[in-house]
């Protein structure tokens, strides 16, 4: 198995070669000039005529091939360049807005998993009945909802009328007392700062926050694993084995829940591998109408306004996120799975 | 297990509601703009409104406008306006002394002198980052556009990649330059323009955020410029976050710098106790920025905003929501126009000219070049439908270049009207009868996502295909980095775009507009870069340069007369502006010379 990561790991500069050479190509597409709505972002912006200046000052004019040179020594002295739509350099924009990310993940993953299980469970034992029927309509009616209309429905029944879950990371309050005041920040997830800073009403206050996303994430990824929970469960039941257990006399809740749903949950597991990388690259749609400043929207917003060290970054640092993530879920298939060989 | 899930869910709820208890905050004032926050705070280098709005708050200027209006203006931290009466003007206008108010204090305590003053000028001028404002003091007072063409000046090259390949020397007679055209006497400052400029009071007016004042002491500590004539090109022209300034403030005004929180995009504020006019009524201010607008109605709906950013387009959703007050009709020294490139680049331009002939499938190079295709472009659009269906009413038709707001406009300028008859008359003229006869093919071009100027292009669209079925005109969409990559080649037939003043004076609108080297010369081509150079640039370089100010008003009227005749281009619309505020906000006062949505100084908020 060490054999196997090594190679793995070792394969790891390549992938990430790869992806940092594709953009520098589909850079070479844009002349100098469109590189520079970097800086000048908006037609309002244009106030006076020095186009040619800025091309000189940021190097825009130099070929695709001696910046990508420049960009890669920078990186190995591990400067990732600085980004003029998050005005700051691209590892501090990920450093900061990662964590927030990474919160929304850990507080969405659970409800969304369990939630979805939950629910395919109900569908399969309740085959082709009005309980099958309802929870598959209720769960792909979240499936086909626009992320921002939910989101926005949410936004507004509970902030808006009930005023329980507010848009933002944090309160004008809380904001001012972890930017300016006598707080720590040790991770950069707001939940677990606050507690780590013994500050209760903080870490409330942030839980509050994420709440609404929470919901709509789950919501809106319910029906995926509801779908694939179904369809397993649906097929391992019919196995010889599960008939077995059912003819030695084991109670159907016993069948189920150790003999079905065990064996049906390896899909599930797989997808919900994928689900948790989807959550850590940001959700750009969940993040605007929340005003939730992760990941997802700083990446958006950089390739909108052709941020080019900005996209870079964030795609070197998602195309290594995502290998060694993949490598954890194979890694892990081998530990659980005893069919599964790692060679 | 279900009870369970239940319980937590009503406690979770219970919990919510407990901390979810209205609270109302009279001291502290939230301001939720739109997407895209500050640049930079550097006032040398910030020249969009965000930034400038930040700047507002925290920096005071030598002078300001009387209750926001822009012919009344009064000292700030200076102690007078310099007048030719009051004998601090020379009678050429050429030498302005300005008194600097004394026991002004900084956020960091200390004492504002004229020296800071000078410093706070020089300094920007010496930095002068490219795309930045500093143009507006090497205009006046060396007659020049930027550092680079002072470095010419003093006889050195103006093509350098970097600074440090010009001979020291050189460098160092370029600062004196600089030097010399202010001085410290006493407790005043002396500036020594190179010809007379009658609007430099303006520009060193509140508004503007490049004429802020900084303290030199404060600036050395924190690793700026010493003031040495030597060193200065260390600091020359630096990447905008690699300047001190860049997220750090120190000035006399009202707020001081809390924190610029980019990955939050919100800036927090909070009052200086000791400003000099005697401390704001609000203790601190948070402007932040979120894209979408029904998160900022929500918020201002629920009171977390006291006011938030609302496009024209939406107005109509907020207009009738309870506690919320609209305030409309704001004027705006701005224009919107539509421009004819002279002079079109066919090749790799066959998207927007076809066949780059005049056979029907296109338009040649010169199109725009003929007076009457403009003029009967200018026939054919409807300003009327424009101004009450587009813009909803918010604004008015411009006569010209220059907005009616400003002073030595001839508002009595005949203008181009919505009249097909006449575009009818001016295309039969137009190349002879060829254009007529064989018809044309013409892309015309808005920026993605700028639905007001795209319905623009469609009722130009409409009427001129309206005129005679062999024209045809497409409006096409292209992504902002697009569009500046054509306008730079000047490839674009025609485009739209906006000017929102830098000062309150015309000569802030001939340049861009009718200049040959102005902002929009050099996208329309070789054509009106000829044109400019032969009739346009003496008159503009007469106008600023009149101290008389009926002189001022005859040059002005005659250029916008001749850009009206020449038909240069189609300026069609002078948007007013709006705020939209919860009802328990106070001392609301409206500038249009500045860039901060609400001066935070006089406001309060009081619970109705």
């Amino acid at each position: 198995m060490i054999t196997y990561i090594a190679r793995r790991l070792l394969f790891l500069p390549v992938v990430l070669i790869g992806v940092t050479l594709m953009i520098f190509v589909a850079m070479s597409f844009l002349t100098p000039y469109q590189l520079v709505s970097t800086y000048i972002k908006s037609p309002e912006e244009l106030k006076n005529q020095s186009l040619d200046d800025l091309v000189r000052k940021y190097g825009l004019d130099q070929p695709v091939h001696v910046r990508y040179i420049n960009w890669m020594r920078n990186l190995l002295r591990g400067d990732l360049g600085y980004s003029a739509s998050a005005n700051m350099p691209v590892a501090e924009a990920i450093a900061r807005r990662f964590p927030a990310t990474v919160e929304l993940a850990l507080f969405a993953i659970v409800p969304v998993i369990l939630g979805g299980i939950w629910l395919g469970t109900i569908s399969a034992k309740h085959y082709n009945r009005p309980l099958d029927h309802f929870s598959r309509v209720f769960a792909i009616v979240g499936w086909s909802l626009p992320d921002f209309v939910f989101g926005l429905i949410l936004l507004m029944v509970f902030y808006g009328v009930l005023g329980w879950f507010p848009p933002g990371r944090l309160s004008m309050w809380a904001d001012s007392i972890v930017l300016t005041g006598d707080f720590t920040r040790f991770t950069g997830l707001n939940t677990l700062d606050a507690l780590l800073n013994g500050r209760p009403d903080i870490f409330w206050d942030s839980v509050r926050h994420l709440i609404a996303p929470v919901m709509t994430l789950a919501y809106l990824w319910w029906a995926y694993l509801l779908r694939i929970t179904r369809s397993s469960m649906l097929e391992v039941m019919n196995k010889d084995y599960v008939r077995t257990a059912r003819a030695k006399g084991l109670t159907e809740r016993v069948v189920m829940n150790r003999h079905v749903r065990r064996n049906a949950l390896i899909p599930v597991a797989t997808v919900s591998g994928s689900m948790v990388l989807g959550l850590l690259g940001g959700v750009v749609i969940v993040e605007t109408v929340f005003d939730y400043k992760g990941i997802g929207l700083l990446t958006a917003t950089g390739a909108q306004q052709l941020d080019y060290t900005l996209v870079l970054g964030t795609t070197l640092f998602y195309g290594l996120l995502l290998v060694l993530i993949n490598l954890v879920v194979d890694v892990l298939y081998a530990v659980i799975d005893p069919r599964v060989r790692l060679e | 297990m279900k009870t369970k899930v239940l319980s937590l869910i009503v406690l979770l709820l219970t919990l919510s509601l407990s901390v979810s208890v209205f609270a109302f905050d009279p001291e502290t004032f939230v301001y939720v703009g739109g997407a895209g926050g500050p640049q930079t705070l550097d006032p040398a280098a910030a020249y969009d409104t965000a930034s400038g709005e930040i700047i507002h708050h925290v920096y005071d200027n030598l002078f300001e406008y009387v209750d926001g209006d822009l012919d009344k203006i009064g000292p700030m931290l200076a102690t007078e306006v310099p007048t030719v009466a009051n004998g601090l003007m020379s009678e050429d206008g050429r030498t302005i002394r300005v008194p600097i108010r004394q026991g002004v204090k900084f956020h960091n305590g200390s004492v504002l002198t004229a020296e800071d003053v000078k410093y706070s000028f020089v300094r920007g001028m010496l930095a002068d980052p490219a795309g930045g404002p500093m143009w507006m003091f090497f205009e006046p007072l060396l007659g020049v556009q930027t550092m680079r063409d002072v470095i010419a000046m003093a006889g050195g090259p103006s093509d350098f990649v970097e600074i440090d390949e010009v001979d020291p020397a050189i460098l160092r007679k370029a600062y004196d330059l600089i030097d010399a055209t202010m001085e410290v006497d006493g407790n005043d400052i002396v500036f020594h323009l190179v010809d007379p400029y009658p609007p430099f009071i303006n520009i060193l007016a509140k508004g503007g955020s490049w004429s802020s004042i900084l303290s030199k002491e404060w600036m050395v500590a924190n690793g700026a410029w010493d003031g040495n004539p030597d060193t200065w090109p260390k600091w020359y022209d630096r990447a905008l976050e690699e300047m001190v300034l860049y997220d750090k403030a120190n000035g006399t005004g009202p707020f001081k710098l809390d924190t610029w929180d980019k990955s939050g995009a919100q800036v927090l504020l909070s009052r200086f106790d000791e400003y000099w006019r005697g401390p704001a009524q609000l203790k601190s201010a948070v402007i932040k920025n979120i894209p979408e607008f029904s998160t900022r109605l929500l918020m201002l709906r629920a009171g977390d905003a006291d006011g938030i950013y609302v496009g024209q387009q939406d107005l109509p959703q907020v207009r009738s929501i309870p506690n919320v007050v609209v305030v409309e009709g704001l004027p705006q020294v701005t224009n919107t126009v539509l421009f004819f490139s002279f002079t079109i680049p066919v090749e790799g331009n066959e998207d927007l000219v076809g066949s780059g002939k005049l056979d029907g499938n296109g338009i040649p190079s010169d199109f725009f070049a003929d007076i009457n295709v403009r003029k009967a472009f200018g026939y054919s659009f409807d300003f009327e439908a424009y101004l009450n269906e587009v813009a909803l009413g918010a604004g008015e038709i411009p006569k010209g270049p220059f907005p009616q707001s400003l002073p030595y406009v001839n508002t009595e300028q005949e203008y181009f009207t919505h009249d097909l008859d006449k575009a009818a008359e001016y295309f039969k003229k137009a190349f002879d009868g060829e254009v007529w006869e064989k018809g044309f093919k013409v892309g015309i071009v808005y920026n993605t996502g700028n639905d007001a100027r795209k319905t623009a292009l469609e009722i130009l669209e409409y009427n001129i295909e309206r005129i005679n079925p062999k024209f045809q005109v497409d409006v096409i969409g292209l992504e902002w980095a697009t569009v500046l990559d054509r306008l730079r080649s000047a490839s674009l037939p025609i485009f739209v775009m906006g000017w929102l003043m830098d000062f309150p004076d015309t000569h802030n609108f001939a340049v861009p507009f009718m200049h040959s080297s102005g902002t929009f010369a050099g996208f329309c081509g070789q054509g009106l870069i000829d044109l400019a150079k032969e009739q346009f640039d003496e008159l503009i370089a007469a106008g600023i340069k009149a101290t008389d100010p009926a002189e001022r008003e005859r040059i002005y009227h005659e250029l916008q007369r001749l850009y009206v005749d020449l038909a240069i281009g189609m300026p069609f619309m002078e948007a007013t502006t709006h705020r939209v505020m919860r009802d328990w906000v106070e001392g609301f006062e409206y500038c249009p010379a500045y860039s901060a949505q609400y001066d935070l100084y006089y406001i309060s908020k009081v619970q109705k």
